[in-house]
């Protein structure tokens, strides 16, 4: 029998109605379920609260390692930004032989840009960096050499070596320093915390997945009559299934918005001591706050994580009650 | 409106609950189905409902071969039929009115049009002016008669009650029946079963009488 097709002339009227009257029905029934989900969790608050509390749990870790590892990113693109090679020319190269080895630098392949020290301002940032100045002011001759400070164009430490190596085979250069290998730790590490960061997402986001999928089967169990009784009357498993989605999906919010909340007093709470230890080595880090996308995503996917919690829960109980 | 060919009906491959049952109920009628507990009077309501697939054998309903409905196909086909309980399967947690609107607003009719027919069915059953409390305050009765109101708000071309009086005394069901003769004098096929031979015996309709899941008897009434 065709969807259209009546066992009756009379039955053909009960059959499915019009498609401007169907939408209108199905939108309203959309609105019903969206409060009756939302007073069927405030009807037991505590019991809701808990469950979001779970959810709200399960997501502030994965989020609050995301977070970190989202400003050490920032930190580490500064980072490359500031990468530079310092070219010591050997001592007693003049002003103008050290200008000439400058531009012979410069015209290489893969540089960004270049700045000459001469051996005077060299020794004028020494002394105002160490607060040496009458010491230093001592001293007869200057015994710092002129460098050259090179921007690469490309951060990456291979380039960054290989651009070395073609300078220290330029006449005049001393030696050329590049402090690489602790940037390319940070980047390891910036790697393995995103992996990890990744792997607990998924693990806790499936942990989501359980506490949403328990909370709505035991809702479906408490609801199993209902569901029977409105299935031999022809509810489609869009309609009985409605309503619990719409459940998972509040208890997600709700976990998405205390998880939100977590976060948020949580970095409030470490950003003193933070910012104190950043500064006594001289820099400035501040533990970063879930933005206007940050919050949006985290609660998008709590949202969602609850919903499709309920739609596995409840999608077992009906193909556990087709009929056989 | 029903046609069973040669249907049976096993459950786990051994229990046989119904066996080469074959007849045909034709539009408008109305017919009692007995037989002691156990007959298979509820499996064969299921086979009609298709809350159950039969074993061999063909259900039709409208002509309609039942096995073929693809599953997203039965719910609409399982709103022509009004189906009654013995249990009356109510809602405890609303009220009378949403549990007889339960039919319409599954089926998404518009408010008014639906308070309208609600009214229209309480009204038939006698319960109009119940339609606010809850179940629990009906007696046994009454909250049978919010089960046929349930069943027969969105007319349905067919009617199904599976022992509708099991719990009522002598004058409610007589009661109860007269209701479904009601229905079926305007027109609805009535299919009802009952081991309430007593009370069959007396309403004179045809019927037919099931014993270890076999088709015994089918004795119309002239």
């Amino acid at each position: 029998m065709s969807r259209e097709s009546a066992p009756s002339p009379r039955g053909a009227r009960t059959q499915r109605p019009a498609g401007g009257i169907r939408w209108r029905a199905w939108a309203r029934h959309h609105r019903a379920m969206v409060l009756d989900s939302a007073r069927r969790l405030l009807r037991r608050p505590l019991g809701s609260l808990m469950t979001m509390l779970a959810i709200a749990i399960a997501l502030v870790l994965p989020a609050g390692l995301w977070l970190t590892l989202d400003s050490a990113r920032l930190l580490d693109a500064e980072l490359e930004q500031s990468a530079t090679l310092t070219a010591y020319l050997e001592v007693g190269v003049g002003e103008s032989e050290a200008g000439r080895i400058e531009e012979a630098l410069a015209a290489q392949a893969g540089v960004l840009d270049t700045r000459l020290i001469t051996a005077a301002e060299g020794m004028a940032e020494f002394q105002q960096a160490l607060g040496l100045r009458d010491a230093l002011a001592r001293l007869d001759d200057n015994p710092l050499p002129a460098s050259v400070v090179v921007r690469p164009a490309d951060p990456a430490p291979q380039a960054v070596r290989r651009l070395a190596e073609r300078f220290e085979a330029v006449p005049g250069v001393d030696e050329v320093r590049l402090d690489l290998a602790w940037l390319e730790r940070l980047r390891h590490l910036a790697e393995l915390g995103q992996r990890v960061t990744l792997a607990l997402g998924v693990l806790f986001g499936l942990g989501v997945l359980l506490v949403v999928g328990n909370t709505i089967r035991l809702a479906v169990e408490n609801r199993r009559q209902e569901i029977e009784v409105i299935t031999l009357i022809g509810a489609t498993h869009a309609f009985v299934r409605r309503p619990f989605l719409y459940s998972g999906a509040w208890f997600g919010l709700g976990g998405g918005l205390l998880a939100w909340g977590l976060l948020t007093l949580g970095s409030d709470w470490l950003s003193a001591p933070v910012s104190a230890l950043a500064a006594s080595y001289g820099a400035s880090f501040h533990l970063p706050r879930l933005g206007l996308e940050g919050s949006t995503i985290l609660l998008c996917s709590s949202t969602l994580l609850g919903w499709l919690g309920a739609w596995i829960a409840v999608n077992r109980h009906l193909a556990e009650s087709r009929p056989r | 409106m029903i046609a069973f060919e040669h249907v049976g009906k096993r459950y786990g491959g051994r229990f046989e609950a119904l066996a080469n049952i074959d007849f045909r109920v034709r539009r408008g009628e109305m017919v009692f189905l007995t037989g002691h507990s156990g007959a298979g009077k509820s499996s064969l309501l299921r086979l009609i409902m298709r809350l159950e697939r039969p074993s061999r054998g063909k259900v039709r309903v409208a002509g309609h071969d039942i096995e073929r409905l693809h599953h997203s196909q039965i719910p609409f086909y399982r709103r022509q039929i009004g189906v009654v309980f013995q249990d009356h399967q109510l809602l405890f947690d609303r009220s009378i009115y949403h549990n007889v609107a339960l039919p319409l607003e599954i089926q998404g009719v518009e408010h008014r049009e639906a308070a309208r027919r609600v009214r229209a069915a309480l009204d038939k059953v006698g319960l109009l002016h119940r339609e606010g409390a809850l179940p629990i305050e009906l007696s046994g009765g009454e909250q049978q008669r919010v089960g046929i109101a349930r069943a027969v708000v969105n007319k349905p071309a067919l009617l199904l009650a599976d022992e509708p009086t099991g719990n009522l005394d002598p004058q409610l069901s007589a009661d109860i029946m007269a209701l479904f003769e009601d229905f079926n004098r305007i027109g609805t096929t009535v299919m009802v079963a009952s081991h309430d031979l007593a009370l069959i015996a007396r309403l004179r309709h045809r019927t037919l009488r099931l014993h270890d899941g076999r088709l015994v008897a089918d004795e119309e009434v002239a």
